[in-house]
């Protein structure tokens, strides 16, 4: 391990997007009073795959590694949909994920919010409409914002972010 | 003989079955007025998944098969629909709910554990049905299909041209795999060769996205034991190599990067670049080696024994690992190139994990020689008829596409993942592991399920 630590101290911080840390510290600031009293300071994010590529599951892995560390602004991945405040959907929403869509949203405690990410849940990206294609997750889950791109990089992924607390 | 696929065409008149093996191909007639034919899975048990996808599809019955439940129909779609027969008129309904049989065993305190389709951490829906006697595994039966988006379908009456932007997106961490595949069969079709020059310039871009894929898949392997410092260290690295693909092709995952052109970059920067990865990835090698509690979780866990991956037909790092030589770069052209086949004996978790750190070293080899190509392009002419198909190997393992042009359009596209194969294989690793072990051996195999529902 002793090697690691090397690297790292060597290497010193890659986190990128200080100014990011500086929005989000005026937007706290504006809306302090609502962060503390819905999510006590920190936003906790579900993610359901309703039927994506895979893209956009990439993208969001990549905002936990060390260029973006998305924690450190007070929003992070939960692992049940119990524990969240957001839900975010990425995919076209399929004939056999829908009902498994509504279900994991009905688990979310109130107040509860719905983002999409993607052009997926959005405007079905490149697909066609197909029997097997159900689409505008607008019309099944109340969506309070879209992140859009296909996939949306990390960088506009964390900015939906910021829009999505100033909206609510 | 190895299984690649099998599946089904609707002539209007008649039913025709293709089989795709290793080195032939064999078609049968099934008459419409009574669509039966003999399963094949007795030889190919990987052919199970090929066949229950052709009863749904088409509603041909397979005689002597060992399960007839539905794949990809699950449990509120309507009976007796099948969609991919020419006169399907595009609509299905949501139908009442009827419960999935899973397989399971039986027995004294047996008991099943159900994992999914939404998990716990940012993935890919997929059901996970477990048998277990206390800590230890019995059974697995895996169930998938739930991002099936009926994408064969979609593809039909399309111009091929038009089909490229639906394609490139049906698996998103193999996309640049899917494109260079389907160019294959376009330029098959329009009779031109691909220039040399372009075609080294797609196997870069090939090998660079298995570096990604490869890199990831190292960073995610120790943190499913519990050592996250190695996700933070390989994600690092993932994502400066996104970073130098989006240079390239201006899109992180590479979405419209294989168009039949090569395109220039500065390549001293990518060169010094690649040297840094390999650098970096020795020095991980290094690191990991150190670790003896993790070794000790992944030796001698989910072992897929060489004689299985055979029977399984298996592709890609999984069967390599398992000591099989399977990979569709082994030809003249990489070779050439720098290619040197990577196999593992063990078939473990050590074996798929020290098996993608060798392909990283290798596919960072062959990058250095693919940079020497010239900027060309590829002229298209008229697309002509027929039947096309194409193999690549991506970052999970041989991928097959099939297309059958008529009058120009679109008649019918198959996708046979990798993945579709070696998911079928998955369950022979659970025996003798605890369900603790699972994450890691799923992980270990990363597949993906996009690819694999269509």
């Amino acid at each position: 391990m002793l090697r690691f630590w090397k690297k790292r101290f060597d290497e010193g911080l890659k986190t990128e997007g200080l100014e990011v840390d500086n929005e989000i510290k005026k937007i706290k600031k504006d809306i302090k009073e609502s962060i503390k009293k819905r999510f006590a300071g920190s936003l906790a994010v579900r993610m359901v795959d309703s039927g994506s590529c895979n893209a956009c599951e990439a993208e969001c892995n990549a905002l936990s590694n060390p260029y973006y560390d998305l924690e450190r602004l007070g929003i992070y991945f939960v692992a049940s949909p119990r524990h969240a405040d957001v839900l975010l959907v990425s995919g076209v929403n399929t004939f056999n994920m829908q009902d498994h869509l509504i279900e994991v949203y009905e688990q979310l405690p109130s107040p509860k919010w719905v983002i999409t990410l993607g052009d997926c849940p959005f405007n079905l990206s490149s697909f066609d409409k197909t029997f097997a294609i159900k689409g505008e997750v607008e019309k099944i889950l109340p969506v309070t914002h879209h992140i859009k791109g296909c996939p949306p990089e990390p960088s506009y992924i964390i900015k939906g972010f910021l829009e999505f607390l100033k909206k609510i | 003989m190895r299984l690649v696929a099998r599946f089904a065409n609707d002539n209007i008149e008649n039913f025709e079955i293709i089989d795709i093996f290793e080195d032939k191909t064999v078609k049968t007639i099934v008459p419409k007025s009574n669509p039966v034919i003999k399963s094949i899975t007795k030889k190919y048990p990987a052919a199970i998944w090929f066949e229950r996808k052709i009863k749904d599809d088409f509603g041909i019955k397979f005689e002597g098969s060992f399960d007839e439940r539905e794949l990809v129909h699950h449990e509120r779609f309507p009976k007796k629909v099948y969609p991919m027969r020419k006169n399907f008129d595009g609509k299905v309904e949501f139908c009442k709910f009827e419960p999935y049989e899973y397989e399971v065993i039986k027995g004294d305190g047996v008991f099943e554990v159900g994992v999914g389709p939404v998990h716990a951490g940012i993935i890919e829906p997929g059901h996970f049905q477990f048998s277990q006697e206390g800590e230890n595994m019995l059974h697995l039966e895996v169930r998938h299909f739930y991002t099936y988006r009926a994408i064969e379908k979609m593809i039909e009456g399309k111009t091929p041209f038009e089909a490229i932007e639906i394609i490139e997106k049906i698996s998103g961490i193999e996309s640049i795999a899917y494109q260079a595949a389907y160019l294959d069969i376009l330029s098959q079709s329009s009779k031109v060769e691909l220039p040399m020059g372009v075609k080294k310039y797609n196997a870069l871009l090939i090998e660079l996205e298995r570096v990604i894929h490869h890199i990831n898949n190292l960073g995610f392997i120790p943190n499913d034991a519990g050592f996250a410092p190695a996700l933070a260290f390989c994600s690092q690295k993932v994502e400066e190599v996104r970073r130098i693909l989006k240079d390239i092709t201006s899109h992180r995952f590479g979405f419209g990067a294989i168009r039949g052109n090569s395109v220039g970059f500065d390549k001293d920067k990518f060169l010094n670049f690649i040297e840094s990865i390999e650098q970096d990835i020795k020095w991980f090698k290094d690191w990991i080696d150190d670790m003896p509690s993790l070794w000790d979780r992944f030796d001698t866990t989910g072992i897929l024994r060489t004689k299985n991956a055979l029977k399984y037909s298996c592709v890609g790092v999984v069967a390599r690992a398992s000591g099989l030589k399977t990979d569709m770069r082994n030809n003249e052209f990489y070779k050439k190139n720098g290619f040197k086949m990577q196999r593992e004996k063990s078939g473990d978790v050590a074996a798929r994990f020290n098996l993608r750190v060798n392909e990283v070293l290798n596919s960072c080899a062959m990058i250095k020689k693919f940079l020497d190509f010239d900027i060309e392009k590829i002229e298209f002419g008229d697309l002509h008829d027929g039947e096309y198909s194409s193999f690549v190997e991506s970052s999970i393992g041989e991928l097959y596409l099939y297309l059958k042009i008529k009058n120009g359009l679109v008649d019918r596209f198959f996708a046979r993942d990798p993945s579709f194969i070696n998911w079928q294989a998955i369950h022979l690793m659970m025996s003798g592991n605890i369900i603790a072990d699972f994450p890691l051996i799923n992980k270990s195999c990363d597949l993906s399920y996009a690819g694999n529902d269509l």
